[in-house]
């Protein structure tokens, strides 16, 4: 499901079975160095989620990202959403993001760090296959959670 | 000469022409919206190229990736990626859509170890046969979608979703 009102409409009627919360955390670097390296993985982490969503349509919902600069404190960050999506009582919360810095967070759910993948330059058949590849290396923690 | 035109004449053919053309002005849009349905074009006729050749098909299913280009979305285009589940059966190629009637995940062949043979969606473990039939007791509650198929030079063109007709 996206996180759009005909989505919602279904998750409403259809909460028992639509568990799971994925939050894409998307750094945004604004130093003209880093520009592109960002963007290319804010492109890979969308393609991504987007992709993920697609497969498990029925189980996922898709968050639209959370964006944050450089000079925000992810402790207050991951404080706040943890706290905050706890209200929305989905079972089981995932956050894909490509920045290292929060796998050492403390969150409620499950942070999912994954290596950026410049997705820009490969034509449209690989980067299927590139994020096939990718899927099925978050699946296990998706499976791992979805069997407890 | 009693080509004169009156001023009687001149009022009465200058208020119907008048009247003639509001009328028409009015009416032409009505017929217009009325006959629309049948003016219509209807995009159902479009089928897609695969990549697949018909001779390598098998009565096992395989997957069928085809790209549906330039779709519009109000104004926005997109490439839109779909895959099909395509099979022979006998003589007739079958292509089934991917997607679950539960709650729309995607479904795979042979996805669950215990029933090779047949469709199953990660999702909530719904499973289907290779025809599409819901198997009774998981979530699903109908048959997977078919999709409209031809052959062209060899290659597989797919078409549009109908309902299953297999069932």
């Amino acid at each position: 499901m996206n996180w759009i009102a005909k989505d919602i409409d279904t998750y409403l009627l259809q909460k028992e079975y639509i568990d799971t919360l994925i939050v894409p955390l998307l750094k945004v670097e604004t130093e003209p160095g880093n520009v592109k390296n960002s963007v290319s993985s804010s492109e890979f982490l969308m393609h991504l989620t987007t992709f993920i969503e697609t497969q498990f349509k029925g189980r996922v919902m898709l968050m639209p990202p959370f964006a944050y600069t450089m000079s925000t404190e992810l402790v207050v960050m991951a404080a706040g959403l943890s706290n905050d999506l706890s209200a929305l009582h989905f079972k089981h919360v995932f956050y894909l993001t490509t920045d290292p810095a929060w796998t050492s967070m403390e969150m409620v759910g499950s942070v999912i760090w994954l290596p950026s993948i410049p997705l820009e330059s490969m034509d449209p058949q690989l980067r299927q296959t590139i994020l096939e590849d990718q899927l099925r290396q978050v699946l296990p923690r998706f499976v791992e959670k979805w069997s407890e | 000469m009693s080509n004169k035109v009156s001023r009687r004449q001149f009022l009465s053919y200058t208020l119907m022409g008048v009247g003639g053309f509001m009328a028409s002005g009015m009416l032409m849009p009505m017929v217009r919206f009325a006959i629309d349905p049948v003016l219509q074009q209807s995009g159902g006729g479009d089928f897609i190229p695969t990549s697949q050749k018909v001779d390598d098909l098998t009565e096992i299913p395989v997957r069928v990736d085809f790209t549906i280009k330039d779709r519009k979305d109000a104004w926005y285009y997109s490439d839109v990626s779909n895959t099909a589940w395509v099979y022979k059966n006998g003589d007739t190629i079958i292509a089934l859509s991917p997607v679950c009637k539960h709650l729309g995940c995607t479904v795979n062949w042979g996805g669950d170890e215990t029933h090779p043979d047949q469709f199953f969606c990660p999702c909530h473990a719904g499973r289907y046969m290779k025809n599409g039939d819901n198997v009774k007791g998981t979530p699903p509650t109908g048959p997977l979608d078919e999709y409209e198929v031809k052959v062209e030079g060899g290659l597989l063109y797919i078409g549009k979703t109908v309902s299953n007709t297999l069932v």
